[in-house]
This record gives C-alpha cells, sequence and structure tokens, in this order.
C-alpha cells in the first residue's frame, strides 16, 4: 500500500517535470558561421533613449555612484565630449541611434558603427590585455562562451560619457559585454559596467539589437564635421538606400 | 648516348620550376567559403605618397623624398585651371582636408597600415589612420543621389584578382597633400591582386572628366604586416593642432620641388609651386 503510494506520487512527479519540460522556451541556438561559431552577422540597432539617459536600461534604474563621483560630475565639463566629434565610449558605442554592421572571420568578430565610423575589431582569442595605453573603444578581449559572445573591455580612457545626460565614469571603467542571439533578427546585449572610482558596486544595462531587416540596406558614410556636430547628436531622417 | 640522356633529364628537371614559376600566376590561399583568401593586415609600400603622389625630394612636409611616386609616368594630366588650383592648395595648406581629421577617400586612405575581413558578400577595409573603414559591396549597385568621401565601392572577381569599382566620390577628399584635388566625378577602378603570400600588388585608374585631361594610372603594392602588428585605435578628432603645423612646415618645402603637373601639347608646365613659401 505504501509503496503503491510513493509509486504513484513518483509517477505523478515525473508527468508533471515532463508536461514543465515541454513547455519550457528551449534557448534559441544561432545559425553557426563557418568555423562553427554562433552568427552574429548582419546590421543591426537598438531602439532606445539610452544614448540620452543610459539609466533607462540599468538594472533598477538606478546607478549605484559614489558621493565623491556625484560631486566630481557636478564640477566637471557639461558639454557632451561626442559633441567635439569625439568617438563616444564603450558601451555607448552601442546604444547610439545608428545602425551596427556585424561580421565574423574565424578569430575576429569586428564591429562597424555607421556612427562616426568608428569601428571594433576583437580577436576572440582571451589574449591578455595591453598595458600601458588607453582608447576611446578601450582594448577588446573576446571569447566564445556557448552561444554567447563575451568582450571584456578595458584600458578605456576617462573622456567620454555613458549618454549626454553627463553620467561619466573615470579611466577605472571595466565593461564586459554578453551579446547572444536570441532570435532570426535580435541578440539580446547585456554590459557589466564596473569602476570602483566612480560606482559602490558593479551594474549591469540590458537591451535588445533588432536586425534591419530592409532589404538592401547598406552602412552609409556618416562624418563628424566640424562646425556640424549638432547633426552628430541628432541625426537627421536618413531613407535606407533604394535601387 | 646515355651521358646524352642524363644531361638531358637534369638539364629538364634544373628548367622545369624556373619555366613554372615564370608562366603560372601565383595561386593564392582560400578562404573557408573558397574564395581568394586576401585577409590579414597589410602595410603599405607607397614611395611617400601621403606627401606627394608625384616624384618629391626630402623635407619636412614632404617625408623621406621620392624619386618615383606611385603615379604611372610621374604625370598628373590636370586641365590648365586645375593645375593652378594644385599651386594655390599647396600654398594654402588649410585647406587639406585630414588636417583636420576627415576621411581621406580612395586611394588617399590606403597609404596606411589596414585589416582585410573577406566574407563573400561584404570585403571590410578596416584602416587604422582616422579610424576609417571602407566596405566593400561584391552584391548590389551604386546608389543614387548618394555622395561619400570614401565613395562607394562595388567589387567583383577577375580570376584572383579583386576588381573594385569606386564612384558617389565627393570632392572634398584629397590625393596627398600636395594639393593634389579631385571632383565628384572621380570614378577609380582598383586592382588588388595577390602576388605571394606577403604581398599584393595594387594599381588604380582614376578618371575624372572634370579636372583631368584623360585618365591615369596608380601603383604600389601591400606588405603582409609582422605577426605581432595590430590595428590600433587612431582618435584624429576636432582639435587637432596638425593644421598649424602642416602651415608652419609650409615655409620649409624645398625651393626646388617641381611636379609635373600637365604635359599636353599647348599647356606649359607649371612653374614650381614650392616657390610659394617664399613669400
Amino acid at each position: 500500500m505504501f509503496d503503491r503510494r510513493i509509486a504513484l506520487f513518483l509517477t505523478a512527479v515525473w508527468a508533471f517535470s515532463t508536461l514543465l519540460a515541454a513547455q519550457a522556451p528551449v534557448p534559441y541556438k544561432a545559425p553557426r558561421t563557418v568555423d562553427g561559431k554562433p552568427d552574429l552577422q548582419g546590421i543591426w540597432m537598438t531602439r532606445n533613449a539610452a544614448s540620452f539617459d543610459v539609466s533607462e536600461v540599468a538594472d533598477g534604474r538606478q546607478i549605484p555612484y559614489l558621493p565623491e563621483a556625484l560631486e566630481r560630475e557636478q564640477k566637471g565639463d557639461r558639454v557632451d565630449p561626442i559633441a567635439h566629434c569625439s568617438m563616444p565610449g564603450v558601451p555607448r558605442i552601442t546604444y547610439m541611434p545608428f545602425p551596427i554592421q556585424i561580421l565574423e572571420r574565424p578569430g575576429y568578430v569586428v564591429f562597424l558603427y555607421e556612427y562616426q565610423h568608428d569601428h571594433r575589431i576583437v580577436q576572440t582569442n582571451a589574449r591578455p590585455h595591453l598595458e600601458d595605453i588607453d582608447f576611446y573603444l578601450g582594448d577588446n578581449v573576446g571569447h566564445w562562451e556557448g552561444e554567447t559572445l563575451v568582450i571584456d573591455v578595458t584600458n578605456l580612457n576617462d573622456k567620454t560619457w555613458l549618454d549626454s545626460a553627463r553620467h561619466t565614469h573615470s579611466d577605472q571603467l571595466h565593461v564586459v559585454e554578453r551579446y547572444t542571439r536570441t532570435g532570426a533578427d535580435t541578440i539580446a546585449y547585456e554590459a557589466t559596467i564596473e569602476d570602483p572610482k566612480t560606482y559602490s558596486r558593479p551594474w549591469k544595462i540590458s537591451m535588445p539589437l533588432h536586425r534591419i531587416t530592409e532589404p538592401g540596406f547598406e552602412l552609409r558614410e556618416q562624418e563628424c564635421m566640424e562646425g556640424d556636430s549638432g547633426r552628430a547628436i541628432h541625426p537627421p531622417y536618413r531613407p535606407a538606400a533604394k535601387y | 648516348m646515355k651521358s646524352f640522356w642524363i644531361v638531358l633529364m637534369m638539364t629538364a628537371a634544373l628548367a622545369a620550376p624556373c619555366v613554372f614559376a615564370q608562366t603560372a600566376p601565383y595561386a593564392p590561399q582560400r578562404t573557408p567559403e573558397g574564395l581568394p583568401d586576401l585577409e590579414g593586415i597589410w602595410q603599405p609600400q607607397t614611395n611617400g605618397a601621403a606627401y606627394s603622389i608625384l616624384p618629391h625630394p626630402p623635407g619636412f612636409l614632404l617625408g623621406a623624398g621620392s624619386k618615383v611616386g606611385i603615379v604611372e609616368g610621374g604625370v598628373l594630366p590636370y586641365q590648365p585651371w586645375a593645375a593652378e588650383r594644385v599651386k594655390y592648395r599647396l600654398e594654402h595648406m588649410e585647406t587639406d582636408p585630414t588636417g583636420k581629421c576627415h576621411y581621406e577617400g580612395v586611394p588617399h586612405s590606403l597609404y596606411f597600415a589596414f585589416q582585410i575581413f573577406e566574407t563573400p558578400t561584404e570585403i571590410a577595409l578596416v584602416h587604422e589612420n582616422m579610424h576609417a573603414y571602407r566596405v566593400i559591396h561584391m552584391q548590389g549597385q551604386h546608389p543614387k543621389d548618394y555622395q561619400a568621401w570614401m565613395g562607394d565601392s562595388r567589387g567583383r572577381w577577375e580570376g584572383n584578382t579583386l576588381v573594385v569599382d569606386v564612384t558617389n566620390n565627393n570632392d572634398k577628399s584629397v590625393f596627398d597633400m600636395a594639393g593634389h584635388f579631385h571632383s565628384d566625378a572621380l570614378h577609380v577602378v582598383e586592382r588588388f591582386t595577390p602576388v605571394s603570400r606577403d604581398l599584393i600588388q595594387y594599381e588604380a585608374t582614376l578618371d575624372d572628366p572634370k579636372v583631368f585631361t584623360r585618365p591615369w594610372k596608380v601603383k604600389f603594392s601591400f606588405k603582409r604586416a609582422n605577426a605581432d602588428y595590430q590595428i590600433m585605435e587612431a582618435g584624429c578628432f576636432e582639435g587637432e593642432r596638425d593644421q598649424t603645423h602642416i602651415v608652419e612646415g609650409l615655409a620649409k618645402i624645398p625651393d626646388h620641388y617641381e611636379q609635373k603637373l600637365n604635359t599636353e601639347p599647348g599647356v606649359a608646365p607649371s612653374p614650381a609651386p614650392g616657390a610659394a613659401g617664399k613669400k
């Protein structure tokens, strides 16, 4: 009797768990490139206003500023550095409202940004970071974790802002980006932002990148011209290429 | 008789590789997709073309100098009005857009190190200088109503040679620092031919009927960079002081700097624009 009850219970558990497993979404598996890596290639773009205020896409909509960092921010420059046509830094380059083309070759993922014709060449060999040099777009070292491209970004200078709302950082900024295909036309983008001189703890932003599916769509040249900086911040409407 | 055959065979054995090397073109490696593999980091060998694409003497502004330059025949067939404008531009170095960190255009962007990434549909040239890149589309057509510093590039394979048609150029990019300019009618046909594992021969035919009297050619090569070479970030932005340096350097152009701008019948060769530096 006792045994039968246990058997019945176990059967019920088995049946229930099978039912759950059947209903749980199967994680998306991206098509593969020639060397068997998840294929992130194509032209993508974010659809949000994070470039104007990054807290909008931050976990809990909060940036954990240290008090001294807030004070530093209040005293600092009031002009968005991209108004001088400088590179917007990482992660801001990702959520600038401009298309991004990703190319993949064995050992490399290349990001071509329409904004300011910036680019990032990412080697996926998990090499050590460079020493004694800093960049606007950092030193980018990549590796694959299953379906996810992970980029470790260090060697960032303190001249960029995270958005035009004057959310700043120091040269201790360390960003870990994660790119995971979640469907035919979407990539989940996540960045963990760490800067012991500015924030009390690491914090995270996340947003989808959407594929531009319009046939024949190509990147166009976006040149930030001296005396023309307003257009860099407020891009003019650009119809897609027509043939 | 026996020794004759031995000699003949030995001669044949020795000669065969030579004949082979002379007749068979280099067969480059293939990408995983089966296309001629141009991938890698390339360092151009340009005879100081960034300073002047024509033969030029050494000097502060003109670098180490070159007796040959990259222009075939060492002559630029400018129309007379355009030759005058070259002289004006050389006297007014502040008109050089690269001093303001602008895109360099084609072929100017190829005078500095770049990396090639090659997919069947797009070949990306990622340049270090001016943090520029150029996508050579292996499909589609030149767009209408579009002008760009780097133009619009459409490529195709002719055997192992990548042939690129570049149109949609604006009239703002320049060929070098010596005032050599073009109009928005510029049409460039480039040929990238791998001649060994570590060398690409580059040739471009430039046609611009608004400015020149005939098409002309440039020729130089790209050498594979050392294994530890890496394309770095070049943060050339507004606020650069290059322009000032260029204008200061103007006074240092050697007086004997002569460039052959025009040899068309009935047009006198241009006087040395370097003389402007004495003013």
